[in-house]
């Protein structure tokens, strides 16, 4: 199996060139970048399985850079990176199939295990009782270039969850067979590290009450597609120590 | 008319109603105390008068005083005392003014008989009269023509040389004095009146007077109220402006520690592996390069830092003589050097020395030389030159020029306002230190443009009284260059 290999994209030659030495170290092929414009250009020419890039610059900024590769190659894992956390460009690139976005400064071994992560391209496991609402969400990640799966009750999603490549889960609270909650419960005992984002019907109190602690986020239906992509990505991210 | 202005006139009448009681009131008493001496010396008078035309009696072979002398002390102080007493108990009392005009007028009387009634002292009535307008009371003049009347008419009938001087007057010479006395009174009756009036309207205009000043006064409280509240809202929005004018620099800071931090984390992560991993870090060139790293970058931190502290910190200039040329050349070196751009030291070296904190303007040279070797676009040979004039009365004029890409006209109004940056990275801060150091050494600092042509700040600072003597650095007055590559 021939090594990962990642566009690094970053203005900042300090950052860059240590951040390529601690890929390196993990055994990835990085090839590195000094602006977006740069990057674009290997990119023409050149296959990545991955690419992380920080967000401003001048120039091409980092999310016209993703922008402009997703709609060459739009399978291909992006990680922004960005020491400014609040902005609308952030957003709306979350939004559109960032893979996450990585908060300066980072913690290296953090960072490497998402980058990791996304290389391995994992699975964003939808959990809806009703099969044209699962197709549908399922969709929505496609359409952004993130790999999705939809299952329609509880046992299966554990099986899913147990048997495949799932990070992140979106789980319908209310479903016959095994109860949302339950299901909830048993995802975190067998695979703790899948963060669950719950959506429901309707206002169910209690049952959010009961997994409040164990879930990323939860939303109400209809959930807008664009923040359902970015919780997505942000349940990626990296815990903050 | 609302409630409040009805009662607000009503304030104003009466109050205009109290003073002019308490005018009257003034009056009243000021001319019962007059008649008081009035009537005593009248009294005296009259004692005087008797014992002059009839001193003594004799009857038969007895002298004794005369009745007439005996009718001066005795009714005339009967007379007399009681309205003095009333004048001095009670004064300004109504009953004391009548009780002066009715027994004024029987003095008169009795001073007339005394003198055996001649008409002459019948001119007492008329003057006493018109002493009593002093009053300004018409209601005198009752009591006062009552008594007169009564006593010529009982006197007429019974007595009448004691008041004609003539034994038999014709029947209506009582009503011929008393027509006089009446024709005195309607004049002096019409003239209290007025004079009431005018008192009234003098009261009036003093109420309305104190009323405006009272409302006067109390609108100014208002306005002071008013004035304290707007007082206390500024404070609050200068307040809540430098509240979120702090929020907005701690972000910007914040942010800006970020990248540098994010790097330094990385080399550290690196180094870190190397270490641990048993003797491999002495080998790989690469923990050499990244201490490097991790050192320029805590000094990226530490230059945010002082930025950040130079903005919050407004440090008074310390002034001493500094040679600009030279300073000039020192700020030259400190900027690094970038491919393609030569920066020149243009400042004449027989230029007079100015008096300058020589740190700061160290700084606020390094910032602009900094920002304009940053300026010039990579596919150009960029050229920035320092400059100066001035001295010897002349005003001061440093310039930092080069051939960059130039600022656009929207940019150049916010260019010194702190925060404001067009760089990716950047506190926004340079620019906002360099022209509070300008500034505080009670110079301006401005900037010229020109879009794709490039860019000139200057500085133009005022010659103090005591201009440093000429051309310390360099007596010959030659000039050189200085080119960087």
């Amino acid at each position: 199996m021939s090594r990962t290999r990642i566009l690094l994209v970053d203005d900042e030659e300090s950052l860059r060139i240590t951040l390529a030495a601690n890929l390196e170290l993990e055994g990835y092929e990085v090839v590195e970048a000094g602006s977006g414009e740069e990057a674009l250009r290997l990119a023409e020419t050149e296959a990545f399985d991955l690419v992380l890039s920080d967000i401003r610059m001048p120039g091409m900024n980092g999310v016209d850079l993703f922008r402009a590769l997703k709609a060459r190659r739009p399978m291909v894992p992006c990680i922004l990176m960005s020491a400014f956390s609040l902005e609308e460009l952030v957003a709306s690139a979350l939004s559109e199939g960032v893979f996450t976005l990585l908060s300066k400064p980072f913690d290296i071994q953090a960072a490497l295990a998402v980058l990791t992560k996304a290389a391995r391209g994992p699975v964003v496991l939808v959990v809806d009782d009703t099969p044209a609402d699962a197709e549908t969400t399922a969709s929505l990640f496609k359409a952004v270039g993130l790999k999705a799966t939809a299952v329609f009750s509880g046992p299966e999603a554990l099986q899913a969850i147990i048997e495949g490549d799932v990070d992140v889960c979106v789980v319908d609270l209310v479903m016959p067979g095994m109860s949302g909650a339950e299901f909830i419960e048993e995802c975190r005992k067998q695979r703790p590290e899948v963060a669950v984002i719950v959506v429901s019907g309707y206002s169910v109190p209690e049952l959010l009450r009961a997994t409040e602690t164990q879930v990323f986020t939860s939303f109400q239906k209809p959930v807008p597609p664009d923040q359902l992509i970015r919780a997505v990505a942000q349940a990626r991210a990296p815990a903050k120590s | 008319m609302t409630g409040a202005a009805v009662s607000q006139l009503d304030e104003v009448e009466a109050r205009s109603r109290e003073l002019l009681a308490e005018q009257q009131g003034a009056v009243w008493r000021r001319t019962d105390r007059m008649f008081a001496g009035l009537m005593l010396a009248q009294w005296v008078v009259g004692i005087g008068v008797a014992w002059l035309i009839s001193p003594l009696t004799w009857a038969g072979k007895t002298s004794a005083v005369h009745i007439h002398v005996q009718a001066a002390i005795f009714l005339g102080g009967a007379i007399t005392s009681v309205p003095v007493l009333l004048a001095f108990a009670r004064p300004g009392w109504i009953v004391t003014r009548h009780v002066i005009a009715g027994a004024e007028m029987l003095l008169a009387a009795l001073l007339i008989h005394l003198t055996g009634g001649r008409i002459e002292t019948h001119f007492l009535i008329f003057g006493a009269l018109a002493f009593m307008a002093m009053y300004r009371d018409w209601t005198v003049f009752v009591p006062a023509t009552l008594v007169v009347g009564v006593d010529h008419l009982l006197r007429q009938i019974y007595w009448p040389e004691s008041v004609f001087g003539i034994v038999a007057p014709e029947w209506w010479r009582w009503l011929e004095h008393a027509f006089y006395v009446v024709f005195e009174d309607a004049f002096l009756i019409a003239s209290c009146v007025i004079s009431t009036r005018e008192m009234m309207a003098l009261s009036r205009r003093q109420a309305e007077l104190e009323d405006s000043q009272f409302r006067a006064q109390e609108k100014s409280a208002e306005l002071d109220l008013a004035l304290e509240a707007l007082k206390h809202s500024q404070e609050d929005l200068v307040r809540n402006e430098k509240l979120a004018a702090v929020g907005k620099l701690a972000a910007s800071v914040g942010h800006e520690l970020r990248n540098p931090l994010a790097a330094i984390q990385s080399a550290h992560a690196y180094i870190a592996k190397k270490v641990g991993d048993g003797g491999q870090a002495a080998s790989d060139p690469r923990v050499g390069q990244f201490f490097g790293v991790v050192q320029r970058e805590l000094n990226a931190c530490s230059r945010i830092i002082s930025d950040l502290l130079d903005f919050a910190r407004e440090k008074k200039p310390d002034l001493r003589p500094c040679p600009l040329r030279a300073l000039a050349e020192e700020a030259i070196s400190i900027v690094p050097a970038r491919a393609g751009v030569s920066v020149t030291n243009e400042v004449p070296s027989s230029l007079p020395v100015p008096a300058i904190d020589k740190n700061q303007f160290r700084q606020v040279l390094v910032n602009l030389i900094q920002n304009a070797v940053e300026a010039v676009p990579d596919d150009r040979a960029g050229r920035v030159t320092v400059s100066a004039t001035g001295g010897d009365g002349v005003p001061w004029r440093i310039a930092v020029t080069d051939n960059g890409m130039g600022i656009p006209e929207e940019n150049l109004r916010n260019i010194f306002q702190p925060l404001f940056t067009t760089k990716t990275k950047g506190t926004g801060l340079g620019l906002a230190v360099v022209a509070g150091m300008v500034e505080r050494h009670g110079g301006r600092i401005g900037v010229e443009s020109k879009e794709g042509e490039g860019t000139e700040f200057f500085i133009e600072l005022p010659t103090p009284a005591s201009s440093l003597a000429s051309g310390l650095e360099n007596a010959a007055g030659a000039t050189r260059t200085a080119g960087r590559g």
